[in-house]
Formats: C-alpha cells, structure tokens, sequence
C-alpha cells in the first residue's frame, strides 16, 4: 500500500495520505518535479513558508535491481530560483521504499527558534524538538542519530552550511559505511533549514520486499540487465577501477578542462591530480579502488581514499571536485584536495559549486591560486561558522562574482558550470543553457536509444547537431533519473540493446504494465516540460537560456575556440 | 604539434599508462616516425593490441582508429574501452560495438 507522508512544519502536523492515481506511475525526479510543480507557486520565495521539499525514491527503488538504490529530493531552487531536483546514493533510499512511502512532502515553516527532527516509520512521521545535533558537522550527526536510534536507521541530514541557509548546502544521506552522499546541487540544504529541520532519520521496521506483479519475469530481466553492466567496459570495467576520476587526462587531452578559472583548456599539473594517480595512491596505502554508494550497485564508482599513513581521508571522490579544486582552483596536491573534499561533505555544502565559488575567489585576490590550506581555514572558520565573510562565500561562485565586480563568472541561471568548457565541446554547452536545472552536466548524462545515429559523430568544436543531441540526452536522463537507477547504467544502455530492453522490462514486472521504450521516453519527455513551464512561471524564460559572455569574448587553447552558438538555434530545443 | 618532426607524441589513459610505465617509458613517449600512418599501423608499431583502445586525440581531436591520420610531429592519446562521462558523445570517442 503506497503512501505520501505529508509534513507540515508551520502546525507541526503529520498526514498519511494516499497517492492521487495522477502520481501512482512515477518516481525519482518525475514525481518530485510533478509534485513541487503542482503545488508550490512559481513565485514564492524559495526560503519562505511556500515552497516544500520533496523526497521520493525512483520507480525500481526497493526492488532487487542493480544499481537502484538511487533516490531524488525536489524543490524550487534558492541558488537558481528555478525548479530543482537532485539524486543521492546512501541507504535511504532502499528504506524509504520498502516502507511503502511514495514521497515524503516537507512543507510550511515553524514560527520560534527551534529545530526539528523527523523521525519517519511505517505509520508516519514523528516531529521531535532537535537539540543534540545543532551546529554538528554531518558525520558527527550520523554518529549521534546511529547511537541514539541504531545503525540500521537511514540519516538525511543538514550540515551547519545549511542550518546557516547557505546557497551553497547540500543535503547530506547516510551511505552503507556511515559515510555521506548528497544531494549536492542547487541549495536544496537552504531549503530544509529554512524549515528548520536538522535531520530525518529513517527507521527500517516493519519494511518489508516490494510486492512484484511478475516476480520470475522481474528476476529474467534483473538477470539480463546486471550481466550488461558487468559486460559493457565502461559499467564493468573503468568505472570501477579508476572512478569518474578518469576523466581528468581525457578532457585536459580534449582540451575542455577548465583551468585557473576558465582560462585555459589544459592544465600543466593534470597528471598529478588524475584518475591513474588517484588509483595509484589508493592501491599504495590500501583503500578501496571500487566502493558502493548505495545498496545493490554494481558498478561502485566510488572509492575509499586514505592518507599517507592509510588513514580515511574522504570517499565517493568524483572528477568534478577533483577538476574544481585541482584545475580551476590550481591545488596541485591530490591528497590536499581530498581532505577539503571531505571538510566540504563534513560543512555539507556542494562540491562543485563551492571550489568553483573559491576559484572564482582566487580571481577576486581573496585568496592565492592554489592554496588549500587557506581554502580549508575559510571552510572551517568563516563558512561553518558563518561570519560575515563566510556568509558572501557561501552565498556561491555567482555572488561572489558579482560581490568583486567580475565578469568572468562560470554560472547560468546563477549555478557554478562544472568541469567541462563548452567552447570546445559545444554539446555540454547546449545542456548547460537549457538544462531546467542551471548549468549542469548530469542533466545530459544519459542516452536514449534514439540517437544511435548520432553518438560519435558530431563534432565537438561545430555547433551542427549540437541541440538534437542535447535534447535526446537530457530527456533520457530524466527517464532514468525517474527509476531510482544510477545515471552510469547509460552507457550499457546505449551500446547493449538488451540493457535498456530489461530496465523496461523491470518496470513492466514491477508494476503489471505493458510499457515500451517509447513510453519511457515520453516519460523523460514529460519531466522536462513541467519543469520548463515551472521555470517559465518563476521567471526563468528564454533570456536565461545562455551561457555566460565571457565564453563569447575569450578564446580558450589549445582549439582557440569561443562559444559562438546562435540563440536562435538554442531556443529550439524546447521543439520537441 | 609536438615541436620534434621526425616522431609522434604518444600518451595513454587509464591501463594504458600503467602498460606504458611498465615498459620503461617516459610520458609522453617518442615513437620515431618519418610519414604518416593511421591508427591501427600506430598500434602495431606500439604494440598495443587494437581491443586496447576506443578511440584517439590527435593533436587534442577525438577521431577513430581507421579515420586517423597521424603524421611526424603530432601528439596522439591512446584512450581504453571503458572511460565514462557525457563527452564520449559529445567528444566524438564513442565506438559503435560490433554487432549492436
Ligand atoms: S555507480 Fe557510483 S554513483 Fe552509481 S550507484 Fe554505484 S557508486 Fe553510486
């Protein structure tokens, strides 16, 4: 019997609702963006009593699938003012399903000084007066909430960047390890402290398997799907064994690694900061090269990195900090650039938008190019304890910009662009311009099986073909962003037919429907819509859909390239 | 353009520079060349098997095996099976697998 639990922070009030039959088919991000594009105005100011936050897990979360551990959070978006969902790994996800909870609804605003937590069960959610954990960083919290209610309890938590409503917080999830994964873009953790919760803890009794409409065709396609994942070398093989990390040589060799704040496309220490070297050093002082995020992945992207001494020093180490800290940031020390990856999780604040905001700082002559032990006082001193200083950085790379009167400022719609230049791979770029989300490379991650045709041959340097293949890729992420399913399933997708025919399949024996790949598309399809029109109605229209000047004015080596896509030809993405 | 006319530039990713290191080679490596050649002659005269790699740069391009013309001076990045990211389409490093 699946449920929405609805919240009400301005009574203190618990519903236990059923789902409308309008949101029985979704999941993941399609539910979330249905659910804050019905209900909360386009207008309203994103820290206000007006908006809510959403959690919900994806359409196979809680089932047997590989790689379904995956979860959203939904809100309109304090950084980008426009519509946002994010995904997360951990082990709420899995609990959350299995207790039959479609969607967890967080709206209104408490009057008074106190914090809250929501301890969530089979039959509702408790609201308690929280107290123990104010001011904790996220891995102390998750300590404190294992000892007070056991380590099987899922954690969603705030970090104190969030507690101050910073633009710059995340949501922190408990993972497997009582580490932290998060719901990193977009100032979702603004958000939650704005309604003055600090944490939900999620509690696995009485949580029972997932009821299946065919549990032996189930089974059949979870077979097919988990041997596609292990075949495909990208799910089977790189991914596990250098992360996402990988990518550091690959696109400085591509020319397209943003460096020392976007001014380059190459950056002279990047083989001191890569995937190769990572791996080395986890393999040297025995870490864990291949590590789960969630539950049930197969493809473990994530790792464990330790220091000198194999000490823990931070986890789940992605290209996207490492380019943001190393190459934007000219860190040059990869083990420093881990420890503040693990002090940026600790703050919960997001580890992009954050070293992009300091890259941006360096520029501003705030602080030295490279320097990461002054990037780590301000992280510990300034932002967690929110002075005055803390408050204009953790406010983002965008007001930081402006704060300095810049005009080389890595944003759109006000959100830091992460680690790929799109003067030389145009395709990024289209997504960042018109992504719902603000710039945002996951956006269009994914595949769909139509663009067979057109995976390996656009020319990253031309414009030509560029909006087509953005589109298809970012429809087909917010498919798979709809299923709890980890974005990286897209590879195999597109290379093994059999992969995307068993994720249908999935759904099929799930759910006792008869849906096709066609269907899962119009899915994907139906996501971005609504939350284009929810943009368009919170001011957000086709103005907004570019990417920064300065990618018009400034050439970037070693192509020599500029962003010279027209608007025009932009604007027909939303031709669809 | 690598600055050194007579040989190519040769860099590799992921297991490939661990072969590359194994073997006593410095990054980049200088293989001597004196007229141009495609991708796969490159891999023999590296002996690296062609399942080892997807795709190339050239000169910081990404361009397929059999379309590749490499020439004395350039520099070439011999990119593996199994690297992730948005940019394997938007890059062009995408290798259609046989029989899909
Ligand atoms: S592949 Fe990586 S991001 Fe995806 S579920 Fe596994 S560890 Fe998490």
């Amino acid at each position: 019997m699946h449920k929405i639990y609805r919240v009400n922070m301005t009574d203190l009030s618990v519903k236990v609702e059923p789902v409308p039959a309008e949101w029985a088919g979704l999941g993941g991000r399609a539910l979330t963006s249905t659910i804050v594009a019905a209900e909360v105005p386009p207008t309203c100011h994103p820290l206000g009593p007006n908006n809510k936050l959403v959690f919900a897990p994806g359409l196979l979360s809680g089932t047997a699938a590989s790689n379904a551990g995956r979860f959203s959070c939904g809100a309109k978006s304090p950084l980008t003012g426009g519509i946002k969902e994010s995904s997360a790994g951990g082990t709420s996800s899995r609990i959350i399903a299995r207790l039959g909870i479609k969607a967890i609804i967080v709206e209104g605003q408490p009057a008074g000084d106190a914090w809250y937590a929501l301890v969530v069960g089979k039959d509702g959610v408790e609201i308690r007066e929280e107290t123990e954990t104010l001011g904790l960083g996220t891995f102390a919290t998750v300590e404190k909430i294992n000892a007070r209610h056991g380590e099987d309890f899922g954690v969603i938590t705030l970090g104190p960047a969030g507690e101050h409503m910073m633009a710059i917080s995340n949501i922190s999830v408990k993972d497997p390890e009582s580490k932290i994964r998060s719901f990193g873009r977009g100032g979702l953790g603004a958000v939650m402290g704005s309604k003055r919760v600090k944490l939900l803890a999620i509690d696995p009794t009485g949580g029972a398997p997932l009821a299946l409409a065919d549990p032996a065709k189930f089974k059949e396609a979870n077979r097919t799907f988990t041997k596609t994942l292990a075949d495909h070398p990208v799910s089977g093989q790189g991914l596990k064994k250098y992360g996402t990390a990988v990518l550091v040589n690959v696109i400085n060799e591509a020319g397209g690694l943003p460096t020392k704040n976007f001014t380059t496309g190459q950056c002279d220490h990047h083989d001191q900061i890569s995937g190769e070297q990572m791996y080395d050093n986890i393999v040297a002082r025995e870490g864990e090269p291949s590590h789960p995020c969630s539950p049930a992945c197969q493809i473990q992207c994530s790792q464990v990195y330790n220091d000198k001494d194999g000490k823990y020093l931070t986890s789940g180490f992605e290209y996207e900090t490492i380019w943001a800290l190393g190459a934007d940031g000219m860190i040059k020390d990869l083990d420093v650039i881990a420890e503040i990856d693990n002090v940026m999780d600790d703050l919960g604040v997001d580890s992009i938008e954050t070293p992009v905001m300091f890259a941006v700082a360096m520029e501003a002559g705030l602080l030295p190019w490279g320097d990461g032990a002054r990037m780590l006082q301000l992280l510990r001193e300034d932002i967690a304890k929110a002075t005055p200083l803390g408050r204009l950085l953790g406010g983002g790379t965008g007001h930081v910009g402006r704060a300095y009167g810049l005009t080389r400022i890595p944003v759109v719609k006000n959100q830091a662009i992460p680690a790929y230049d799109p003067r030389p791979i145009k395709g990024i770029g289209v997504t960042y311009a018109t992504t719902t989300m603000g710039a945002d490379h996951t956006a269009g991650y994914a595949i769909a099986t139509n663009i067979l045709n057109v995976g390996g041959k656009v020319d990253p340097l031309k414009n030509d073909g560029q909006v087509e293949l953005s589109r298809n890729l970012q429809i087909a992420t917010a498919a798979v962003d709809s299923t709890g399913l980890c974005l990286f399933i897209a590879f195999p997708a597109l290379d093994i037919p059999a992969c995307l025919g068993s994720v249908v399949e999935m759904l099929n024996a799930r759910y006792g429907l008869a849906l096709t790949g066609d269907d899962v598309v119009a899915l994907g399809k139906n996501v971005l819509k609504i939350e284009h029109a929810f943009n368009l109605a919170a001011g957000l229209g086709p103005e907004t859909d570019r990417l920064p000047e300065f990618f018009e004015l400034e050439s970037i080596a070693p192509h020599d390239a500029k962003w010279d896509m027209d608007q025009k030809e932009l604007a027909t993405f939303w031709n669809f | 353009m690598n600055g050194t006319p007579d040989t190519v530039e040769v860099v590799g990713f992921m297991d490939l520079a661990g072969l590359f290191r194994a073997r006593g080679w410095t990054s980049p490596h200088r293989l001597p060349l004196a007229g141009p050649i495609d991708g796969f002659e490159l891999l023999v005269r590296l002996d690296v098997s062609f399942d080892a790699v997807e795709s190339l740069f050239v000169n910081h391009k990404a361009i397929g095996l059999a379309d590749a013309v490499i020439r004395p001076g350039d520099r070439v990045a011999l990119v593996p099976p199994g690297v992730p990211g948005p940019h394997r389409f938007c890059l062009g490093i995408w290798r259609r697998p046989s029989g899909s």
